[in-house]
């Protein structure tokens, strides 16, 4: 036992001593942190682009939106124009609203807003916001509308007041969870999510994932150095050196997790939800990357293989995961081929338990599978190191 | 019981390779073995059977009165190996790889503290043992690699060619530690192709040739094989294979080899002889153009036993 702990020391010493992991370890995720953050919200980065008609109702919701952070309304003449900017990067997004845009409102019927967006986390977090607004205006229409019910039928006053404050409570207690405009699950989707929440939990798992594959080289130079061979000598048992060596791997793959938890949690004031569930699901996850580091470490002849295979891997997994473009971004067939990443169920886990603040029991289907994740890159991952060790 | 180490009988191939053929010998305390033999003779997949890094295919290995193999932690224990290529951490400190590699030969906190101390001592490497090791010198890289071996006191040290690669004044540094070692008691089994490293440091030498041990004994020993005879070395211009032939006509040469521009043959009395040689290859029309007597050494019994020079 005091001898894997030593090993795994070293492999931990070794990575924290090498410099070129500095930026891309403790640098660069936090940078993307901050930049979907920005793009989610706060920053005041994100154009919308609008076509609107010239009335009340129309003018109020783009101010709500507006209002809603980090989003600025850009008036635009016609919705071909509108899709042609959205399309190549202009504008975030765009909205249509129809002419008689304000009359149904007045008239409390139903009206459509298009929402034009690129299929990334923006557009779906701007079609969150405008889903928001859009439900309040049309809940403040329908409580204006029962007001008139009510005086037209010749309500008295303390009626009326008693009408007014449960509208106000209603208006304050709006959320767009609680309503549905259309049919934009994808709005919901995102609600109640802080400005840096939805960029933190996915780049925690590409980092994780990432770091480990590439820093796996560091197995290989254990070879390249003949240390390997140092360990064998002495009397320390093959099973005592593999433990010790996926210790060190897991040990690294937790550093660059936690160091993301905590430095978000400092600088962003992120959300990481329930402590247990998150941090269950952060263990396997980190033993899921520890594990498939050690199998390319272990498969690979060199470290430039390793590291070139690692980075290749790592962003691939973690775009088809999730880490990059939301899941509930994905068409069903690709979603369908995400489960066979280790991200994809570590980010389904994360949004139940950071949006929907599930606890452990709600993610036991996501903590099993990463669970079998780990299970199988270990036996694995254990198997061909000490196969190669040896050579 | 001072036999520190016994072979008998290794074989290992790798693949149709036959790396090593049948070895067989036995180390005792204080005692310096030899195994001299050119690159690609088996010396190091010999010491790696030895350190219970390979299994063996057949043979026996008995290394202070343990079966080695290579889950064998006690006859480990005994065991310091320095390899051939440098194996340290570039990025630690010396007294980090040695602290490393004394915890995995289970040296306790105290005992650690103070063989790190001493063996940096004794490399050299006190001033400088903070520093990264990737940063040392070649010279300073290969002390420490020795020093990592020696650690953990074994009872046999193995030494892989430690001085490929150094400069003179390293190597000479590391020959005299080597002779040190011996003195205070160790068992040390030296791998090398270098003659004179295994005439000065070997009580006994192994000579190695295509994985079997072609003869053993003493330098004098070995000397000896090759009878009381003198060594005649002549260069030629010209066509050295046919002056061998016609000098293979004479009676009484011990033996006749070619090397590159050269002629080598061992015979009695060869001041005597001299003229009748050189006749013998002036008349197929090969100038000699420098002629060598003395007395044979390790590499010329090593051109004796296997026709090939030491050296490539
Ligand atoms: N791991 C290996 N796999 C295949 N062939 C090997 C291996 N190790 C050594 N050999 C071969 O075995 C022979 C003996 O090698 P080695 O023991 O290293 O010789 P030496 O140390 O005397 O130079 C060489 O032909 C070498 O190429
Ligand atoms: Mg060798």
């Amino acid at each position: 036992m005091k001898r894997m702990w030593t090993i795994a020391r070293v492999e931990l010493t070794r990575f924290l001593r090498d410099r070129s992991n500095l930026f891309f370890v403790f640098v660069f995720p936090l940078l993307l942190v901050l930049l979907i953050g920005a793009q989610f919200g706060g920053g005041g980065g994100v154009q919308v682009g609008a076509v609107a008609p010239d009335d009340v109702p129309a003018e109020r919701l783009l101010e709500r939106i507006e209002d809603a952070g980090g989003i600025a309304i850009v008036e635009v003449e016609d919705e071909e124009r509108l899709r042609d900017e959205v399309s190549r990067g202009v504008l975030s997004a765009g909205v249509v609203l129809p002419d008689d845009y304000g009359a149904r409102v007045e008239a409390v019927e139903p009206t459509e807003v298009a929402f034009i967006g690129r299929p990334d986390s923006t557009a779906a977090s701007v079609r969150a916001v405008v889903s928001a607004a859009v439900a309040q205006q049309r809940q403040a229409g329908q409580a204006a509308a029962l007001a008139e019910d009510q005086v037209e039928g010749g309500g008295d006053r303390a009626a009326l007041r008693t009408l007014a404050l449960d509208l106000q409570a209603q208006l304050d207690g709006v959320t767009v969870r609680a309503e549905t405009v259309g049919t934009d699950e994808l709005g919901e989707e995102f609600a109640g999510l802080g400005q840096f929440d939805l960029g933190a939990s996915s780049q925690l798992f590409l980092f994780t994932f990432l770091t480990s594959l590439a820093s796996s080289a560091a197995l290989i130079q254990l070879r390249e150095y003949g240390v390997a061979h140092r360990m064998l000598a002495s009397p320390t048992p093959m099973r005592q050196i593999v433990g010790g060596l996926t210790a060190g791997r897991l040990l690294v793959a937790l550093v660059q997790a936690l160091y993301i938890v905590v430095a978000t949690v400092m600088l962003f004031q992120v959300d990481w939800g329930d402590p247990l569930a998150t941090g269950v699901v952060i263990l396997l996850f980190s033993l899921v990357s520890a594990a498939a580091g050690m199998l390319i470490g272990a498969a690979m002849r060199n470290d430039n293989q390793a590291s070139g295979v690692g980075v290749g891997l790592g962003i691939g997994l973690a775009a088809l995961g999730g880490s990059m473009v939301p899941l509930e971004l994905f068409p069903d067939g690709v979603r369908l081929v995400s489960r066979l990443t280790p991200h994809a169920w570590a980010n389904e886990a994360m949004a139940e338990i950071v949006r929907r603040d599930a606890g452990l029991g709600d993610v036991i289907p996501q903590v099993l599978a990463l669970g079998g994740f780990a299970v199988v890159l270990l036996v694995l991952g254990t198997f061909t190191l000490q196969r190669t060790l040896a050579r | 019981m001072t036999q520190v180490l016994r072979c008998e009988g290794l074989r290992k191939a790798f693949g149709d390779l036959q790396a090593v053929e049948d070895i067989s010998f036995t180390i005792d305390r204080g005692e310096t073995y030899g195994l001299l033999g050119p690159n690609g003779a088996g010396k190091t997949t010999s010491i790696s059977m030895v350190a219970g890094l390979l299994h063996p295919d057949a043979g026996e290995i008995v290394v202070a009165g343990e079966r080695m193999h290579p889950r064998a932690t006690t006859a480990k224990a005994a065991v310091g190996l320095v390899p051939q290529e440098v194996a340290i951490y570039p990025d630690l400190s010396a007294r980090e790889n040695l602290r490393f590699f004394g915890r995995l030969y289970a040296l306790r906190q105290r005992q650690l503290d103070a063989r790190v101390d001493a063996i940096l001592e004794v490399i050299g490497l006190s001033d400088r043992g903070d520093d990264r090791a990737g940063e040392y010198s070649g010279g300073m890289k290969r002390r420490l690699n020795i020093g990592i071996g020696l650690l953990h006191e074994p009872q046999l040290l193995i030494l892989d060619e430690p001085t490929v690669g150094v400069d003179p004044q390293s190597r000479n540094a590391i020959l005299e530690s080597v002779e040190a070692l011996a003195t205070d008691g160790l068992a040390v089994l030296y791998t090398t192709h270098y003659m004179e490293e295994a005439e000065r440091l070997c009580d006994r030498i192994a000579i190695v040739d295509k994985g079997r041990v072609a003869a053993e004994g003493t330098r004098r020993e070995l000397v000896a094989t090759i009878g009381e005879q003198d060594l005649v070395r002549l260069d030629v211009a010209g066509d050295a294979p046919q002056a061998a032939v016609a000098l293979r006509q004479l009676h009484d040469l011990g033996s006749v080899d070619v090397e590159d521009h050269a002629v080598v043959c061992l015979l009695h009395g060869a001041a005597q002889r001299l003229p009748t040689l050189l006749g013998a290859v002036a008349e197929v029309g090969v100038s000699v153009t420098g002629v060598e007597v003395r007395e044979p050494d390790l590499e010329d019994v090593f051109l004796h036993l296997t026709g090939a020079a030491l050296r490539d």
